[in-house]
């Protein structure tokens, strides 16, 4: 028997051929993002067992070729090259539509000794195309191991594991790129000085700028005498065109081809779909569905989950022996937890819609379709996904950055895509238009959900006009460019991308979640102790919320937000807020349920009535208007911060914005509370 | 970019410039200051390749190209197509 070791095998291929679904359904157990020195790939891995051997297969991200023209690719190469002794070989996937595309970086593999086995997935589709492929000549051609698969229909996925078992990955011994005379002697020379195992590796060190852990200092060697007329960018097109003319060569005797052509489902979808005029219309209906769901099928489950914690909180509060604890658990922690537990759905189902369009193909028709306008904002078509996203959580929008090649273009979408309307806002949002917009209606639409629009839109067009002030002032490194494939229409993966989006909703929950619930506690404490009120006592315990440290911190920063209208609790909720957003409202549920004078009282009929010392309402248009900016656009978000700078590696751009946002938002709604008011 | 945009005419020998519906040839890349970006030829535009130009997206945006025996799509935008030089197939 088999030693119980896990094996580990990569996942590769170019975007869009099928490998997510391949993935899908090679790993039935555990699936979870993957963490690999120092970086977070952004893919997966998975694990199965065949034959009582433990297999991990990573699945990283697509690429076109071992030279990385984005950030995404470059993780890739790294990943691949650096990480040769750890993993038993690669599972390269090839598309049965495209194969000649995909040969390119499978070759570019192989010459560099790496054991692989070949997948072509999807024949069925190059048939229905009058396409035959000879998959014996193609196995000879390229001395490997070839599985055919269907993944969509389970076909062909025990015949990798069971590969994958015998360890059938191959190495060739003989490269299909050959060094350019010209360059031969060089090549030698980098060979035996740094110990190399083939020409292709060192030749690959020179033509990109990866650096490999083997060839670490290959600079010194670009600055020899002999590397001066070397142009990396020129020796890649060599490359790349010589391996073009094997290819095609290899594939004259492999492909067979019937005369006629069937129209594809694409082509007929993209009539209409990419339409000069039609194209934008179905982009806004599918929006406007989007986000009709978001707020109408969230509903239900959004009550149920109010119901529940409200009956949690007053069971607790019955049940629990009277006093400290007590109050506690349930007008600190249950409010402040149910307080974001309850918009789950709606991230859930934002979220939902995000991925299936991305999987359908749909995602690359629409950076089509909004390239030219978001241009002049010195934002590229690519903009558009982090951008969307962006309305669910600025987190997953700003990895999703990294297929932007453009370093400018990247750097300013990452600075602006937490504009756009998060998920965390809503409910921010949602409780103060509650409070002060009119339940009236303007030709049949209630005012409440023409405001929640505006902020929508609001959140957009400030993201772009930022963007177009931003890119005067950052400089411009490398050219700005569009080449993208428009990958065939598939029937996205409900299944698959619904437990994808119960896992982004879970670490959403968990991780909101501990947050909310430790300051929750600190401000229980804070509300439950106050000042000493006689003189032999350290501190005053159980004091009126009035007479709390809290209300002492609340009221120690309120000249600075009393111009924009805010009392000292709303200010106690724009300083928890800088956590998270959405700890306004678990912090607002705590606040309110402390101030127990009427406690069967709902905390928004509390806050509705609250009043300020002059008798002016707390909650009134101006200071609702001006709240509402003021998350609208500061920068109140601990994680999204970690994760800009992850991306920018830049204190610089990560500090830049939080001043910019949040002194935005300080501006605006000072502004607008004075003009209001 | 932009400024060179107002002065451009048409030129049919360019991907740019081919009309839209016609089959065409690619002859080689307008590459000299090496400016073009190499994801051009990694995607498979390659000379000798047969292409169609099936859409664009409104006010100049970028084109829809449909190419090679595989019949591969792409989008890209009319300053890459600028480097590649075509003719027309028949």
């Amino acid at each position: 028997m088999q030693e119980n070791k896990k094996k580990k095998v990569l996942l590769v291929g170019n975007p869009n051929v099928g490998k997510s679904t391949v993935f899908n359904t090679l790993c039935n157990k555990k699936q979870k993002t993957g963490n690999y020195a120092g970086v977070t790939v952004a893919s997966y891995s998975g694990h199965y067992s065949y034959k009582d051997e433990e297999v991990e297969v990573v699945d990283l991200p697509g690429s076109y070729s071992i030279y990385p023209s984005s950030e995404d690719e470059a993780i890739f190469s790294k990943f691949l090259i650096d990480e040769q002794q750890n993993y038993a070989g690669v599972v390269y996937i090839l598309e049965a539509l495209s194969l000649k595309r995909g040969l390119l970086l499978f070759q570019q593999i192989q010459d560099l000794g790496i054991p692989l086995i070949l997948v072509v997935n999807q024949i069925d589709q190059a048939q229905r195309r009058g396409i035959d492929i000879d998959i014996q000549q193609f196995s000879n051609a390229l001395n490997i191991k070839i599985i055919q698969t269907n993944a969509k229909e389970q076909i062909g996925i025990d015949q990798i594991r069971e590969a994958v078992f015998n360890n059938d990955f191959k190495k060739t011994e003989k490269t299909s790129f050959e060094i350019p005379n010209e360059h031969k002697d060089f090549i030698a020379k980098i060979v035996a000085h740094k110990g190399l195992d083939s020409d292709y590796e060192a030749w690959m060190s020179i033509s990109s700028g990866v650096e490999l852990s083997k060839i670490e200092s290959v600079h010194d060697i670009l600055n020899s005498p002999d590397a001066k007329s070397l142009v990396p960018k020129r020796l890649q097109v060599q490359e790349t065109v010589r391996r073009y003319q094997n290819v095609d060569k290899i594939l004259a005797n492999v492909i067979t081809k019937k005369p006629q052509f069937k129209e594809l489902l694409t082509e007929k979808l993209d009539k209409v779909l990419v339409h000069k005029f039609w194209g934008y219309v179905i982009f806004m209906l599918i929006l406007l569905i989007i986000f009709q769901s978001v707020f109408f099928l969230a509903e239900y489950p959004m009550n149920w989950i109010e119901s529940f914690f409200s009956w949690l909180s007053a069971f607790t509060g019955e049940h629990l022996p009277e006093g400290p604890v007590n109050s506690l658990v349930s007008n600190g922690i249950i409010p402040g937890l149910g307080g974001i537990m309850v918009f789950a759905p709606q991230i859930g189902i934002l979220l939902y819609f995000l991925y299936l369009l991305e999987d359908s193909g749909y995602m690359a028709r629409v950076i089509f379709l909004m390239d030219r306008f978001l241009r002049p904002f010195g934002l590229n078509g690519k903009s558009i996904v982090p951008l969307v996203s962006g309305t669910a959580c600025a987190i997953p929008a700003v990895i999703s950055t990294r297929n932007i090649e453009n370093v400018k273009e990247r750097l300013l979408t990452i600075l602006v895509t937490p504009f756009m309307t998060c998920s965390a806002r809503l409910p921010v949002y949602s409780i103060i238009i509650g409070l002060v917009i009119s339940d009236k209606s303007f030709l049949g639409i209630k005012y409440k959900a023409l405001v929640l629009m505006g902020m929508y839109l609001l959140g957009f067009l400030v993201a772009l006009f930022s963007a177009a002030i931003l890119k005067r002032f950052i400089k411009d490194k490398g050219k700005t460019y569009l080449v993208m494939d428009l990958p065939t229409y598939k029937k996205p993966l409900f299944g698959y991308d619904f437990k994808m989006v119960l896992g982004k909703v879970w670490d959403f929950i968990t991780g909101a979640g501990k947050i909310i619930f430790i300051v929750s506690i600190i401000i229980w404490f804070l509300s439950y102790f106050g000042p000493a009120q006689k003189t032999n006592q350290m501190v005053a315990t159980d004091v009126k919320l009035d007479h709390s440290y809290l209300a002492k911190m609340g009221k120690a920063i309120e000249p600075a937000i009393a111009p924009l209208g805010y009392d000292w609790k709303m200010g106690v909720g724009i300083i928890t807020s800088f956590v998270a957003r959405e700890v306004f409202v678990g912090t607002m549920s705590t606040l309110y349920s402390l101030s127990d004078d009427a406690p069967e009282v709902k905390v928004i009929d509390k806050m509705r009535h609250d009043v300020k010392p002059n008798g002016e309402k707390v909650f009134n248009f101006a200071t609702g208007i001006s709240i509402l900016l003021f998350y609208a656009f500061a920068m109140q978000c601990v994680s999204t911060l970690a994760v800009v700078y992850r991306e920018t590696k830049s204190l610089k751009w990560t500090g830049f914005q939080v001043v910019m946002m949040t002194g935005l938002a300080y501006f605006v709604s000072m502004f607008i509370y004075q003009i209001l008011k | 970019m932009y400024k060179k945009q107002a002065l451009k005419e048409k030129d049919l020998h360019k991907l740019s410039g081919f009309p839209k519906n016609k089959m065409g040839k690619i002859l080689g890349y307008d590459n000299d200051h090496l400016k073009m970006p190499n994801k051009i030829i990694e995607m498979g535009l390659l000379p000798e390749t047969v292409f169609r130009i099936l859409y664009q997206a409104p006010f100049s945006g970028p084109m829809y190209v449909e190419f090679g025996d595989e019949k591969s799509r792409i989008a890209l935008r009319e300053e890459e197509g600028d480097y590649i030089i075509v003719q027309e197939w028949d």
